[in-house]
């Protein structure tokens, strides 16, 4: 729509809320790293003031509203705050957008507002393209949530976006008001980063800013919980699921503690990951584009390690690469989403199942990449050997862990069943308690008996 | 009372405590098969090697599935009085659990769900009083919200967003990670056909999408 500003004496193009929805939640679809995560609980400090007109809540987070047709998950409201960027990453849709628009904090805001009420969002991942400095928008974006917390009174899940060169003490103010930041890395080296986002520094701009989160949230937290300790003196205590774990945590041989009082696998990785805190209670995470420049999963999985232990990252996020028309990798070909299942279930293998990275090199291509099919039963393959099969009513939960077609879950019941001296006597039992028999089969003797599957010995 | 479910049905089976105090929200249960319940040992309940077992499992997550499927996909309105409302589907008795989560998000809005399947409005007010009512919906909205004083507060963020949420909906697809199988994995067709679903964004978005790629083929 076009207006004649007689103030101005000029003609003004005013472009409506909805077609911002549409040109910002096109160019903002890309970023991946947009699940609903919290363990914030009721026993967490009020932080945003104490209006009796609260509305939201991340206690019960986790509910997805609505699907895409590719099967992912809305549950968040994934809208840039502006399209334009002082920057021009080569996979970027700001080499080939035409339309430059941007949200005011109040516009941003009401229409978060409006969707949460018609329940079809969880929360809210605001990220937004550099227009003028990093400082300057991250800024607007604070604005942003200030409203969302002090006016409309939301309480719910906000993951912010932290810009690329955003200084220490506009993000100490994000960490206070969101649940999650993340601060994409883009790629797992300077010199990757180089070839695909000349502009940004890889340490300056990105690292740097990872570490500044993970001080800022232990600074904040170590304070808030101590505050909270003194006013529970006065009340009979009431405490969530995450701080009763951290009250039973044992410290076994291997693990130590860190100078913030947290307590570490020999990995080096948080011992709880979901720790309770106050303040940014779903921690940090970052995405990787995977495929635009020349890196190989090995450079992936050695950055994940790295943030892991030492920024406690709580996920990371791939996004394999899509070439965008007019942009300058617009021949190079997209990368196959195989390539991206694969790293999801690496990462699996080392944040859940604490798989140490140098059995994970092992499995590796020469190009040091993974090799086709579940990496896991590629694990299993060099650890229990062509014939090595384990009894599922001796063997230890971390070698349970190692079969393929056995997680977390069914780990553990086959232990809780142990210890009620209840054995496993058959395929269909393991079967009953959640094993994917067809993976786990030729790894296990149950009851003297041994079953093979061809498939999974068949040469990938 | 349905404790932690998030927590604990999930992760380790629902323990013989749960199951007892949420059996008796199923359509179909009978006090004979809760005294079996109880007399069975939980290690057998909770790892489905017997058909018992399965039995109890299965009536477990219909209960949790439906009441699940309603957090997820009852689409609610607010209007300028601060009255919530939408329609459900619940043949199970959780309605108050299915309250509770609303009454969590808006706990200064008066709630009122109206269920489909029962013809009935329950409603949940601010101080989280549960009530049923035989009336419809809209008649029911029209005079609670009667006695309520409008509130600026709300007037800023209630309207009807259906537009919105269609052009954000539309905005979020990645073509090239289309995966029809999955979509209908997570939508499958009886929450299509839920009150908030039918002939909703998606449903319409979809079919959409559906007739471009067959004219495509042509
Ligand atoms: S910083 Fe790079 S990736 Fe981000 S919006 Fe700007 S050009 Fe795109």
């Amino acid at each position: 729509m076009i207006i004649y500003c007689k103030k101005l004496k000029i003609y003004l193009i005013v472009v409506s809320t909805l077609e911002k929805i549409r040109i910002l939640g096109e160019n903002g679809k890309y970023d991946i790293c947009a699940s609903t995560s919290s363990s914030r609980s009721e026993s967490a400090p009020n932080l945003f003031g104490n209006s009796v007109n609260w509305i939201g809540s991340t206690i019960s987070a986790g509910v997805c509203h609505s699907y895409a047709p590719d099967g992912r998950c809305i549950s968040l409201f994934k809208v840039l705050f502006t399209n334009k960027c002082i920057y021009d990453c080569k996979y970027c849709f700001t080499n080939v957008c035409k339309k430059r628009v941007s949200f005011t904090p109040e516009e941003y805001a009401r229409t978060f507002m409006k969707l949460y009420s018609m329940n079809v969002l969880e929360g809210l991942f605001i990220s937004s393209g550099i227009c003028g400095d990093a400082d300057e928008t991250t800024k607007q974006m604070l604005e942003t949530v200030k409203l969302l917390r002090f006016k409309y009174n939301f309480r719910g899940y906000i993951h912010f976006k932290c810009l690329p060169g955003t200084s220490y003490y506009l993000l100490k103010e994000a960490v206070q008001l969101a649940d999650r930041i993340s601060v994409n890395l883009e790629a797992p080296t300077k010199e990757i980063l180089a070839e695909i986002a000349e502009q940004k520094n890889y340490n300056t701009d990105i690292i740097k800013r990872q570490r500044w989160l993970k001080e800022i949230r232990n600074k904040h937290n170590t304070k808030a919980r101590k505050i909270m300790d003194e006013q529970k003196d006065n009340q009979f205590p009431k405490q969530s699921k995450s701080e009763k774990n951290s009250q039973k945590i044992k410290i076994e041989e291997d693990e130590w503690t860190d100078e913030w009082g947290i307590t570490r696998r020999s990995t080096g990785y948080k011992k709880i990951r979901w720790d309770g805190a106050p303040i940014l209670n779903s921690g940090q995470t970052t995405q990787m584009v995977l495929g635009a420049g020349s890196e190989t999963d090995f450079d992936i999985l050695k950055r994940l390690d790295w943030a892991y232990r030492e920024i406690d990252l709580r996920r990371g996020y791939f996004s394999a690469f899509t070439p965008i028309k007019g942009t300058p990798l617009e021949r190079k070909q997209a990368t196959p989403l195989e390539r991206e299942h694969r790293l999801y279930q690496t990462d699996w293998l080392l944040r859940l199942y604490h798989f140490p990275i140098k059995e994970i090199k092992e499995i590796l291509t020469v190009d040091e990449n993974l090799p086709k099919g579940d990496p896991k039963l590629h694990l299993a393959r060099n650890y229990f050997g062509e014939n090595g099969k384990i009894d599922p009513n001796k063997a230890t939960y971390k070698d349970l862990l190692r079969v393929p077609g056995i997680g977390l879950t069914s780990a553990r019941r086959i232990i809780q069943l142990r210890r009620d001296n209840l054995i496993v006597k058959s395929r269909a039992q393991l079967h009953s308690i959640g094993v994917i028999l067809k993976r786990a089969d030729p790894f296990l003797r149950i009851n003297g008996h041994v079953q093979k599957t061809l498939d999974v010995f068949k040469p990938i | 009372m349905i404790k932690n479910q998030k927590n604990y049905s999930r992760l380790f089976g629902f323990s013989k405590e749960e199951m007892l105090t949420n059996l008796p929200r199923h359509s179909q249960c009978n006090p004979n098969l809760l005294l079996k319940v109880q007399n069975t040992s939980e290690s057998i309940l909770k790892n489905n090697g017997s058909q018992f077992a399965r039995k109890i499992n299965r009536m477990l997550h219909e209960i949790f599935r439906e009441l699940e499927r309603n957090r997820q996909f009852t689409r609610t309105n607010l209007n300028n009085h601060g009255v919530l409302y939408g329609k459900i589907t619940l043949s199970h008795q959780s309605e108050d659990q299915l309250l509770k989560y609303f009454h969590n998000r808006f706990p200064n809005c008066f709630i009122c769900l109206f269920n489909t399947i029962k013809n009935e409005t329950i409603t949940m007010n601010e101080k989280a009083k549960i009530q049923k009512f035989q009336v419809s919906l809209n008649k029911f909205v029209q005079n609670i919200s009667r006695n309520r004083p409008i509130t600026p507060y709300f007037e800023d963020i209630s309207m009807n967003n259906e537009e919105i949420f269609q052009e954000f909906y539309s905005s979020q697809f990645i073509a090239s990670r289309e995966n029809r199988k999955y979509f209908k994995k997570m939508i499958p067709k009886y929450a299509m056909e839920m009150p908030g679903m039918k002939g909703g964004v998606e449903y319409k978005f979809r079919n959409n999408q559906l007739d471009k790629y067959i004219n495509k083929k042509n």
